[in-house]
């Protein structure tokens, strides 16, 4: 595990990167994993008809993978005390071997004691996916 | 009947005693590609969004309540908030129960603000998670 303390961040510093391709059977995958069915994260047709110009990725599954660049830098998960993301803008998930790229990058926004702020950027297709999107971690000593 | 302002307050009972398990949890950290040390092995905790297997329960029993007359094609998930006491375990036996805390119309849809908490069923508060859904009107005929 990770031995990051307070002493070792900043406003401002930044967390290593991280990109991450879906694809459809990623979708599938999820879908089974976190119970949640919704057609429009397998079905063209249905994404046809709710207005949608393909099959989305789910918005938790974004969000799980904009988390990991906080868990990553951090080590343990348990120091995550709150995550907030807002979905501006779906993944657009094609039929094919590659799937859609989804770009993460992160900085640290607010330092108050041991409890460090850091807004996380998601970007595919060149538009941004979250919005406000940020993760409170405590870097404080653990027994 | 169509959801309104005055749904607010509004919460449902407990889900279904749910009880955390390492299989899921693994389940779940690969379907996230998530390969962190702390998710595998016989006492793994769970990754911070494992919540929505348990919340999505609750979220469902709003989406059910025939008072509101939602219909999950017109409902977008706009934003999610966790707030964690602690990482859900492996053994970890818990429930979910989700109030309605607002509604707000807004042009052709309604603001529904909810919040989910998961607890034990020994009554300790692991999480709390804030959704808030947009609900489309249906277009008029």
């Amino acid at each position: 595990m990770s031995g990051l303390t307070t002493a070792d961040v900043e406003v401002g510093t930044q967390l290593p990167p991280l990109t991450v391709h879906l694809t459809r059977a990623d979708l599938v995958r999820y879908a089974g994993a976190s119970t949640d069915f919704n057609p429009i994260h397998y079905s063209e047709r249905f994404a046809a008809q709710v207005g949608l110009p393909d099959v989305v990725a789910h918005g938790m599954l974004t969000m799980a993978g904009a988390l990991r660049v906080v868990t990553d830098w951090v080590g343990d998960p348990a120091r995550v005390t709150s995550y907030f993301a807002r979905f501006t803008r779906p993944v657009v998930v094609p039929d094919d071997d590659t799937g859609a790229e989804v770009r993460f990058s992160a900085a640290v926004t607010a330092v108050d004691g041991d409890l460090v702020t850091i807004g996380i950027d998601a970007v595919s297709a060149a538009v941004k996916v979250l919005g406000a999107a940020r993760a409170e971690v405590d870097l404080g000593p653990r027994g | 009947m169509a959801i309104t302002e005055a749904h607010a307050g509004r919460s449902y009972p407990p889900t279904a005693p749910y009880v955390v398990s390492a299989a899921k949890i693994a389940e779940f950290a690969a379907a996230i590609k998530d390969l962190n040390p702390a998710y595998a092995g016989p006492e793994p905790i769970a990754p911070p969004t494992f919540v929505v297997v348990i919340s999505s329960a609750a979220w469902q029993a709003m989406f059910d309540d025939p008072d509101l007359d939602l219909a999950l094609r017109r409902v977008v998930h706009a934003d999610q908030r966790f707030d964690y006491r602690r990482p859900l375990r492996t053994g970890d036996t818990v429930t979910a129960r989700l109030t309605i805390n607002k509604v707000r119309a807004r042009g052709a849809a309604d603001i529904i603000s909810s919040s989910v908490e998961v607890e034990t069923v020994a009554g300790e508060l692991v999480c709390t998670a804030s959704a808030t859904f947009l609900h489309s009107h249906e277009p008029a005929a």
